[in-house]
C-alpha cells in the first residue's frame, strides 16, 4: 500500500524484536508513541530509573510494575497515547525544564535552609536527624495530611523497600530509615489507597520519594493529571543515585557482609556504611565501588536536591545526627511550619559542601547526558529527537522485551 | 510448517546427555571446560563471572519476535552468537545463571536441540553455589571467534502440539512444570504437576538424588516411561529436562508453545455455556459477588458472552452477536425495548440526561454488524437473556477470544450477487457458537461474506474474507486472508483458492485450528492471524492451511469483485420489484424506543426484516413502491434520514471515553456534533451537494473499532501537550480506500481535538477547489504531495494559550 511517487512518512519505529515492524502497510505519523518505544528507549538501554512516572500517567491503567525485575511492564493494552514517554525523565520529560517551571511557578523567592533534627521518638526511627519522620507524623496526627507515600523494608526480602502507605505517627516510625532501592510508590498511589481505606475519598497524601520521582508527579501535578491529584506535599530524598537490590546484595556479599545482617545502610561523605541492629559497622566502603549495582539510568540525572520538590531531605552539609531541610515552596514552608513543635531547626546558609557535591553531581550528569541540557529547551522532548541524541551511543534504544510489552492479556 | 519432528521422527534414539555438576567438580574441570554464563551483559561485566567464562546473555537466544516456532532462536543468529564467544561445536560447556538456572538450563537445552557436540553442564546452584568458595572475576576472557554451525537436530526430543495430544490420550506421562497454583487452576488432562522449584532445596541446590527418585515416583515418572514437558514460555521446563536428562531418564521431550488456550478449552471456567449458566445462577447477588463466586479473573472471561465492563465502576457494556447484521423485526423491537428498560443510566451518572444527545436507554450499532447496550446492571441479565431467547437472539461468543460476529453484505439476498450469503453467514457462526475449543483460539478471529461484486465485506480487514468467485461454472468464493487493523495493520492477501458455499464453515474451523497450532504462545499482544500469515508468506500459509482443511485446494477461475461500495444509505431496487431503504444513524446511535418504532416501520411498510450495515446504519427490506413515499414522510425518517448531509452519512465512531476504559477521547457525542456541524457549513458553503459522502472514522484511542484507517479522514484519540497546556487530540490520517487498498497514510500526529472540524473543513475544500472530474477524496490524497496535505492538516491557527492544565488527561 505504500506510494511510490510520494515521499514515505518516516520509516516504521522499533529497532527489531516485533513482527509488527515487518507490517508496512500504515506507517505511524512522526512523533506516534507506544509503551514499546518508552520499553527500548528507556527499559531495554538500561536507563529506567524506576521513577514510576509512566506508571501513574497512563491514563488506561496499562502499564503495571513488574515484581521480579522492580520494572514497568504492559499489563493490559496499550492505547499508544504517549502519556508514559511524555511523562518519563529519561525519555520525554525534559526534566530541566520541569525544574524551571518548579522555580518560577510554585518556588519561595529564596528556599530556607535548615539544620534539623526531630525533638522526639522520631530522631532514633529515622534516618540522620529523622526529620522527614517527625514532619510527617505530626502533618498526620494534626490532621494536615491523611497519609504519606514511603518506603519501608520487606518482611521477606533484606534491604529491599517497598512502597508503603503510611496512616499514622506508628506507621511512619515503623518505615523510618532509607531505603536504597527505588519502590516506585508513585505508580502505586491508587492501590495503596485502596487498601488502606481510609475515611475520606478525597485525600490529601506526601509523597516521599527520589528527585526523579518528585520531577515526574511535580509535572503530572502541573498538567492536572488525575494521578497527581492525591498529592498534596512532596518531599525529596537528596540523591546521587538509586541502587538495584539484586545488584547490591551481591555487591555486599562480595565483601563478605550478609545481608541479613544488615540493619541499615548510609552514604555518606561518598562512603557507604553498613550497619548491624546495634548500630555496629559492618562495612565502610567507597560508594563508588558500589557503582554497579546502581541504575546506570541515574547517571543523567542533574537533580542532586530534587529541585522540584516542596521539601529537600538529605545528610550532606549538616552535622551527625542532623538533617539538612531545604523548603522550597509555599506548601512547603506551610508544612514546615504546622509541624514545627516536632522539629528543632536552625536556619543556615546553604552549606558549602551540599553546593559542591551538587555541582559535581551536575557536571558528571551533563558529561554523560547524550543529549543537550537545556533548562530553557521545550519540556517535550520527541522520540525522533531522543533517536537522534542517543543513536550510536551506549545509551541507544535496544530491541523491546516481549515479556514487558507482548504478553498480557486484557484487551478493549 | 509443524513446530517440531513428526511422531515417528521424534522416537528416534536422542543421544545427547546434559549433566548437573558441582562447583568442585568445575574447579578440577576448569581448564577442560568452557564457562557460559547466561546472565545480562551488564552483572557480567559489573559484578563479575567465573574467570574465563563467555556471556551468552539468556535474551540473546530465546527468540523475542518469532510467531511460530515457539522459543527457539533462529540457527543462525544461535550459530553467530556462539562463533562471537570463541565456542566450537566440540566445547564442553557449562552453563551458569542466577541461583535458579532455569535459563542456564535452557541454554544447554537450544545448544542441544541445534546439535552441539561436546558434552553440556549445568552448574548446581547457579553463580551463587561457585560463590561460596569462589572468587569472582571482572576480566574479560580472551575470545577468538569460530565459526560455529547450528542446525536443528532431526532427533531433538521437540514434540508438536499432536504428540502432546496423544500424550494425554495415554501414551505418556505429561508433567506440567508449572506452580501448584497453575496447575490447579487449569493443566492438560492426566498430566501430573511437578514444579522445578520442588527440586531444588533451600539453598538452590538440587536435591539428593533419593528424595528426587521419591518425588518422581509419587507422580509415576519413571524411567521405562516416555516423558512430555510442557509449561507457559518453555523456560521453567528447560531446567527439569535437564534434570531428568542427568538422572538418566532417557526418553524425555517437551513441548515449546503455550497451551493456554487448550488449558481454557478444558476447564469449565472458559466454557462458554457453562460461563453463561453460571452467571445466571448468581446474577441476583450482584456486581460485588461476580469475583467472589466465579473466581478473580471472571471480568476477563466475561467477554465471552458479550459482558464488559464499563468505566463506570458496577456496570456492563453488553455486546449482541447478530450474525450477517440481520434483524427480524420481532428482534429488534425486542431489543429497542431492551435498551429503554435496562440500558438506563442511575442518577449519579445523570439518569436520563446522561448523554446530552441520547439521554440514555439507546443502543449502539456496531462495525460488524453488531449490538451493543451500556449501563447494564448484572441482576438483570437473566430478564435480558429470558427475553432473548424468546426471539432468538444470544450473546454467546460475541466476544472474546473466538470467532467475532460474522460480517456480511447488508444487502445479500437483495439481488445484484452471485451468492446469497445469509445462510452461510449463520453456519459459520453456528460451527463455533458453543464449542469450547473454538471458543478459546490464541487470539480473536473475524470473519465476512460477501456475495456481492462490491466487497460489502470488506474482505482486506478481516482476518478472513469470503468474496464471491467462479470455479468451472459453479459459483463460491475467494478467500483473503491475514488482514486486520489495529496496531500493526495488514491488508488480507488472496489465497487465489477456490471455496464452494458448504465449505466456507469448514474453512473457518481449518482457519481457526491451524491458529491454535501456530498461533498459541504467549506473546498476545502480536498474536492475530495476520503476524502468522505475514511470516509464513501467503504459499506456505496455504500450503499448511490445506492440511487442516477437509477438502483439497484448486484455483478459482475469476473472482467477481469489481467495485467498493461505501455505504447502503439511501433507496436502493431489490430483485423482486420492491426498495430497501437505508437510514443513517449517525454514529450508530439510536434511543432503544426509536429502534423498537424502526422495527415498526419495517413491518408497517417493508418485509419485517431489518439490516445492521458496517457504516452503522439501518436498512429495512421489501419496502413496495407504493409505501416509499409513505415511508419516507415518517418522523422518524427526518431523524435517521435515507438522505442525509454527507458528514453524518459518513461519520462512524467507537464506543469512545464515555465508556470504553481505554478510550483516550469521547467520541460518541463529539462525532455526533461535529457531522451536524459541518453538515450546516457544507449547506452553506454550497459543498454539500456536490459532496454525497465524507467518510470520517473516530476512534477513541490507537485501537481501530471506529476503522479509521479505511475512512476519508482517520482520527483516533491521542493527547497533546506543550509546555503550557495539555489537552486531548487526534492522530489524522487520510485517503484511506479499500477500493483501491488503501489504508490511510498517518499524516499529523496529536492534533489538539477541538481544532479538527476545522482540519476537515480546509481539507475539504482544498478537495473541492482541487479535485479533477470523478476524482474521489481518496483519490485526490493519493495525487497530492504528502507535504501539501501535511500543511493542509497541521497549518491552523494557533491554538489559544490558557493557563496550564485546563483540560484533564
Amino acid at each position: 500500500m505504500s506510494k511510490s511517487n510520494q515521499p514515505r512518512i518516516p520509516e516504521t519505529k522499533g529497532v527489531g524484536g516485533d513482527p509488527r515492524e515487518r507490517l508496512e502497510d500504515v506507517a505511524d505519523p512522526p512523533g506516534k508513541i507506544w509503551f514499546r518505544d518508552l520499553d527500548e528507549a528507556v527499559i531495554e538501554a538500561d536507563r529506567c530509573i524506576q521513577c514510576a512516572s509512566c506508571v501513574a500517567a497512563c491514563p488506561s491503567d496499562s502499564i503495571g510494575i513488574d515484581e521480579a525485575e522492580g520494572r514497568p511492564t504492559l499489563v493490559r493494552m496499550c492505547t499508544g497515547c504517549s502519556r508514559c514517554w511524555d511523562f518519563c525523565p529519561r525519555s520525554g520529560l525534559r526534566y530541566e525544564r520541569v525544574l524551571e517551571f518548579a522555580a518560577e511557578e510554585r518556588a519561595l523567592e529564596e528556599p530556607a535552609i535548615y539544620a534539623a533534627k526531630a525533638s522526639d521518638d522520631a530522631a532514633a526511627a529515622g534516618q540522620d536527624g529523622g526529620v522527614v519522620t517527625a514532619l510527617l507524623a505530626e502533618l498526620v496526627e494534626a490532621g494536615e495530611l491523611d497519609g504519606a507515600v514511603v518506603a519501608r523494608e520487606r518482611d521477606d526480602d533484606p534491604l529491599r523497600g517497598e512502597a508503603f502507605l503510611a496512616t499514622s505517627r506508628t506507621e511512619l516510625l515503623e518505615a523510618g530509615g532509607s531505603i536504597y532501592n527505588q519502590t516506585m510508590g508513585l505508580g502505586q498511589v491508587d492501590d495503596l489507597l485502596a487498601d488502606a481505606d481510609l475515611e475520606t475519598d478525597d485525600p490529601d497524601l506526601a509523597l516521599v520519594g527520589t528527585p526523579c520521582t518528585i520531577q515526574g508527579v511535580t509535572a503530572l501535578d502541573r498538567y492536572d493529571n488525575p494521578a497527581a491529584d492525591p498529592i498534596a506535599l512532596t518531599v525529596a530524598l537528596m540523591c546521587t543515585r538509586s541502587f538495584e537490590h539484586g545488584r547490591l546484595v551481591s555487591r555486599l556479599a562480595e565483601f563478605d557482609v550478609d545481608p541479613e545482617a544488615v540493619d541499615g545502610l548510609d552514604v555518606s561523605g561518598g562512603t557507604l556504611y553498613a550497619y548491624d541492629a546495634d548500630g555496629g559497622e559492618l562495612l565502610a566502603e567507597d560508594v563508588d565501588a558500589f557503582g554497579a549495582a546502581g541504575l546506570r539510568g541515574c547517571d543523567e540525572c542533574t537533580d542532586f536536591v530534587g529541585g522540584a520538590a516542596d521539601v529537600s531531605a538529605g545528610s550532606v552539609g549538616t552535622a551527625d545526627g542532623e538533617t539538612t531541610i531545604v523548603v522550597r515552596t509555599e506548601t512547603g514552608a506551610r508544612a514546615w511550619d504546622a509541624a514545627a513543635a516536632a522539629l528543632e531547626a536552625t536556619a543556615v546558609e546553604r552549606p558549602e559542601t551540599l553546593e559542591k557535591l551538587s555541582a559535581w553531581n551536575r557536571r558528571r550528569a551533563e558529561s554523560i547526558l547524550p543529549r543537550e541540557f537545556d533548562p530553557e529547551g521545550e519540556v517535550g522532548i520527541t522520540y525522533e529527537q531522543h533517536l537522534e541524541a542517543y543513536d550510536g551511543t551506549d545509551r541507544e534504544p535496544e530491541p523491546l522485551n516481549p515479556a514487558r510489552v507482548h504478553q498480557y492479556e486484557e484487551w478493549c | 510448517m509443524a513446530i517440531g519432528p513428526t511422531n515417528e521422527e521424534a522416537r528416534s534414539t536422542v543421544t545427547e546427555t546434559p549433566t548437573v555438576v558441582s562447583p568442585a567438580w568445575l574447579e578440577t574441570h576448569c581448564e577442560t571446560v568452557t564457562v557460559v554464563d547466561v546472565r545480562d551483559r551488564r552483572e557480567y561485566e559489573d559484578l563479575g563471572h567465573v574467570p574465563d567464562a563467555v556471556n551468552v546473555p539468556a535474551d540473546r537466544f530465546r527468540d523475542p519476535s518469532s510467531v511460530a516456532a515457539g522459543k527457539l532462536p533462529d540457527p543462525d543468529a544461535f550459530a553467530d552468537l556462539l562463533g562471537e564467544r570463541g565456542i566450537d561445536s566440540g566445547d564442553s560447556l557449562v552453563a551458569v545463571g542466577d541461583e535458579n538456572g532455569v535459563l542456564a538450563a535452557r541454554f544447554l537445552l537450544t545448544a542441544s536441540v541445534y546439535g552441539h557436540e561436546g558434552e553440556l553442564y549445568l552448574l548446581d546452584g547457579g553463580l551463587e553455589a561457585w560463590r561460596e568458595e569462589h572468587e569472582l572475576t571482572t576480566q574479560a576472557p580472551a575470545l577468538e571467534p569460530t565459526s560455529y554451525e547450528a542446525e536443528l537436530r532431526d532427533d531433538a526430543p521437540i514434540v508438536d502440539r499432536q504428540a502432546v495430544e496423544a500424550a494425554a490420550e495415554g501414551d505418556a506421562v505429561v508433567v506440567d512444570t508449572r506452580t501448584p497454583a497453575e496447575y490447579d487452576q487449569s493443566h492438560i488432562p492426566g498430566a501430573v504437576q511437578l514444579g522445578w522449584e520442588a527440586l531444588l532445596d533451600d539453598a538452590g541446590r538440587l536435591k539428593p538424588d533419593d528424595e528426587l527418585e521419591d518425588l518422581l515416583t509419587e507422580r509415576g515418572i519413571s524411567r521405562d516411561e516416555r516423558i512430555v514437558l510442557y509449561c507457559n514460555t518453555a523456560r521453567r521446563l528447560s531446567h527439569t529436562y535437564v534434570v531428568l536428562r542427568s538422572l538418566g531418564y532417557g526418553d524425555v521431550r517437551f513441548y515449546e508453545g503455550s497451551l493456554t488456550d487448550w488449558l481454557r478449552a478444558n476447564s469449565p471456567d472458559w466454557d462458554p455455556i457453562q460461563l453463561y449458566e453460571n452467571v445466571r445462577e448468581v446474577a441476583s447477588n450482584g456486581f460485588e459477588a461476580l469475583p467472589r463466586e466465579l473466581g478473580e479473573d471472571v471480568f476477563g472471561r466475561l467477554h465471552l458472552i458479550g459482558l464488559y465492563t464499563q468505566r463506570q465502576e458496577g456496570y456492563f457494556m453488553l455486546r449482541t452477536k447478530v450474525p450477517g447484521g440481520i434483524l427480524t423485526a420481532e428482534q429488534a423491537r425486542a431489543f429497542g425495548e431492551i435498551a429503554e428498560e435496562f440500558a438506563t443510566a442511575p442518577e449519579e451518572h445523570g439518569g436520563s440526561e446522561q448523554n446530552p444527545v441520547h439521554g440514555d436507554g439507546f443502543l449502539d450499532v456496531t462495525t460488524r454488524q453488531g449490538l451493543q447496550l451500556h449501563w447494564i446492571r448484572i441482576e438483570d441479565m437473566p430478564e435480558i437473556w429470558d427475553r432473548y431467547d424468546e426471539v432468538g437472539l444470544t450473546t454467546i461468543q460475541a466476544s472474546g477470544n473466538t470467532l467475532r460476529n460474522v460480517v456480511a453484505c447488508p444487502a445479500a439476498g437483495l439481488g445484484d450477487e452471485t451468492i446469497d450469503v445469509r445462510p452461510i453467514a449463520e453456519r459459520v457462526a453456528d460451527r463455533f457458537e458453543g464449542d469450547r475449543e473454538l471458543a478459546n483460539l490464541p487470539r480473536k478471529l473475524k470473519v465476512s461474506v460477501a456475495g456481492c461484486h462490491e466487497n460489502c465485506g470488506r474482505a482486506e480487514i478481516q482476518d478472513l474474507g469470503f468474496t464471491p468467485a467462479i470455479k468451472g461454472g459453479r459459483d463460491g468464493f475467494a478467500v483473503k486472508v491475514g488482514g486486520g487493523l489495529s496496531d500493526g495493520p495488514r491488508a488480507a492477501t488472496d489465497l487465489g483458492i477456490f471455496v464452494e458455499p458448504n465449505q466456507v464453515a469448514d474453512l473457518s474451523e481449518a482457519a481457526a485450528k491451524l491458529f491454535i497450532d501456530h498461533g498459541s504462545y504467549l506473546d498476545t499482544a502480536v498474536n492475530r492471524l495476520r503476524f502468522i500469515v505475514a511470516e509464513y508468506g501467503v504459499d506456505a500459509f496455504r500450503d499448511e492451511l490445506e492440511r487442516y482443511a477437509p477438502f483439497a485446494f484448486e484455483p478459482y477461475d475469476e473472482a467477481f469483485t469489481t467495485d467498493y461500495r461505501g455505504d447502503h444509505v439511501g433507496v436502493h431496487e431489490q430483485d423482486d420489484g420492491t426498495s430497501y431503504v437505508g437510514v443513517n444513524i449517525p454514529t450508530g446511535r439510536i434511543g432503544g424506543d426509536e429502534f423498537a418504532e424502526l422495527a415498526a416501520l419495517a413491518e408497517e411498510y417493508g418485509s419485517g426484516q431489518l439490516r445492521l450495515t458496517p457504516n452503522q446504519n439501518v436498512v429495512l427490506t421489501g419496502v413496495p413502491d407504493a409505501s416509499l413515499e409513505a415511508l419516507q414522510d415518517e418522523p422518524l425518517l427526518s431523524t435517521y434520514s435515507p438522505d442525509p448531509g454527507p458528514f453524518s452519512r459518513g461519520i462512524v465512531t467507537c464506543t469512545g471515553r464515555e465508556f470504553c476504559k481505554y478510550g483516550v477521547v469521547e467520541t460518541k457525542g463529539r462525532g455526533y456534533r461535529w457531522a451536524k456541524g459541518l453538515d450546516e457549513w457544507a449547506e452553506e458553503t454550497g459543498l454539500a451537494d456536490a459532496l454525497e459522502t465524507v467518510r470520517v472514522h473516530m476512534s477513541g484511542c490507537s485501537a481501530s473499532c471506529a476503522q479509521p484507517q479505511i475512512a476519508d479522514v482517520g482520527l483516533r484519540g491521542e493527547v497533546y501537550r506543550d509546555d503550557y497546556e495539555s489537552t486531548r487530540a487526534a492522530d489524522v490520517g487520510l485517503g484511506g480506500d479499500l477500493e483501491n487498498d488503501a489504508f490511510v497514510d498517518w499524516l499529523v500526529g496529536s492534533v489538539p481535538i477541538d481544532g479538527i472540524p476545522s482540519v476537515i473543513e480546509r481539507t475539504v475544500r482544498a478537495y473541492e477547489i482541487d479535485r479533477e472530474d470523478g476524482e474521489s477524496f481518496a483519490d485526490w490524497t493519493r495525487r497530492m504531495p504528502d507535504t501539501e496535505l501535511r500543511r493542509l492538516v497541521a497549518e491552523g491557527p494557533e491554538p489559544n494559550r490558557p493557563v496550564v492544565g485546563t483540560e484533564v488527561s
